[in-house]
């Protein structure tokens, strides 16, 4: 192969990886889970490759055997979105590479077909999502009447997050807006109902908003070593908690509780 | 009738894995994996919470079930173990006392005389400590079979015997 080709298989590898880790990281993975993956593709390619994550960029350096810098780029990545099949489809790739030694090109024609990965349908996210805002309610300890009202919460909160998504508002206010919706129709329950206590129902009704990922995320980071990482996703995690509690906060004083 | 509402809560702990398994679009053939997942984990929280031990060790124990069981399902479903172990320990979150916490925050930002408020600031530290306590275990014990087997990667660890068939 000549020194030409070369060159031009060993930047398509490196963007290739930085779509990779991008992909990855906006989907919800770990940093140890986006540097393990990058690590494992590269030594496919005997290449040494060295990564910097960072909660909106990253950057890439691809050494080779004489340890000389072959590629070296960096990238901005999008809003996070997580998408869990991505994480799941990258990681069967990866062994697949290593395994069946594909070629860049063959990495490259299986990352489009990821983005074809389809969604669930909308009416069924916002109806199971509905039903875990309703199973949480009866986990503590609420009755029928309180799991209706936060299914159909939960059903209109994340409806509006999704529209508010769509509008291209800051992510934070969308949780804000989804906190108020979600609790504003479970709190109706409690204006209809005054002689029952029905807090359950008010405060399960925006439990489907809990930054899950990144709270677990962030804790499994420090472990790994990515402090910095680690630190933002938790901040990240705390202000998504501060939205909600503002959401409820704001349908309390709606409704004068 | 112990047993009757221990199974009901089972499936209340599935249903709400498996509902925030379809929000961050899980594969689909992970999904019967996460309702079992997320139900043997509250359940386990449950049970030991019954024995008398406090709500942080039996979170923790619950998740490190989820956490186990998830690399089982990593292996037999093709997909990595943090996808079926971070719904299935959502269920666990606890919500309540962190809304709980939020209110004592609020009244004690709102108290003209704060020396008067001794029990809303214990209430308010016991709530917030217990929630933070309970989170980090949740993170801890989905994060501890990998933890404890040293392996970079799920797919170098089985706990299987050598020489067994596996699938």
């Amino acid at each position: 192969m000549n020194t030409a080709t070369l060159h031009k298989d060993t930047k398509a590898l490196g963007e290739t990886l930085l779509e990779i880790s991008i992909l990855l990281m906006v989907s919800g993975a770990s940093t140890e889970r986006v540097r393990t993956t990058v690590d494992r593709i590269s030594s496919r390619f005997e290449l040494t490759t060295y990564i910097l994550v960072s909660q909106r960029t990253i950057i890439i350096s691809i050494y080779n055997d004489v340890n000389e810098c072959v590629f070296n780029s960096f990238k901005r990545t999008l809003a996070h979105t997580t998408n869990f099949s991505t994480v799941s489809e990258i990681s069967r790739i990866s062994w697949l590479i290593v395994e069946e030694k594909w070629s860049v090109q063959r990495i490259h024609n299986e990352l489009v077909k990821l983005s074809a990965i389809p969604h669930y349908p909308r009416l069924m996210v916002l109806g199971l999502t509905g039903l875990a805002g309703a199973s949480f309610c009866r986990l503590a300890n609420g009755g029928m009447t309180d799991m209706a009202f936060v299914f159909l919460g939960t059903f209109a909160g994340l409806l509006v997050r999704q529209e508010t998504s769509r509008m291209r508002f800051n992510p934070y206010v969308c949780v804000y807006f989804s906190a108020l919706c979600a609790s504003l129709v479970a709190g109706c329950l409690i204006r209809l109902d005054p002689q029952i206590n029905h807090e359950a129902a008010f405060v399960t009704s925006v439990l489907f908003l809990i930054p899950g990922i990144p709270l677990i995320n962030a804790f499994s980071d420090m472990i790994d070593g990515n402090i910095q990482n680690g630190l933002i996703r938790g901040l990240h995690g705390f202000i998504v908690s501060f939205f909600i509690a503002l959401g409820l906060l704001t349908s309390m004083a709606i409704y004068r509780f | 009738m112990e047993w009757l509402l221990l199974t009901e809560k089972c499936i209340w702990f599935g249903l709400a894995a498996v509902g925030f398994a379809v929000l961050f679009n899980v594969p689909a053939r992970t999904l019967i994996a996460v309702f079992i997942m997320g139900a043997l984990g509250g359940i386990a929280k449950i049970f030991m919470m019954k024995l008398g031990f406090n709500i942080i060790l039996s979170s923790l124990c619950g998740s490190a079930l989820i956490g186990i069981l998830s690399i089982s399902f990593a292996h037999k479903k093709h997909a990595p173990p943090t996808i079926f172990a971070i719904p299935a320990v959502i269920p666990m979150v606890p919500g309540i006392l962190a809304y709980r916490m939020m209110l004592g925050l609020m009244s004690l930002a709102s108290a003209n005389r704060p020396t008067m408020n001794e029990q809303i600031l214990s209430d308010t530290v016991h709530n917030g400590l217990t929630v933070m306590f309970i989170l980090m275990s949740l993170a801890a014990g989905v994060a501890l079979p990998m933890l404890v087997t040293r392996k970079e990667s799920a797919k170098q660890l089985r706990f299987r015997k050598p020489g067994k068939r596996t699938l």
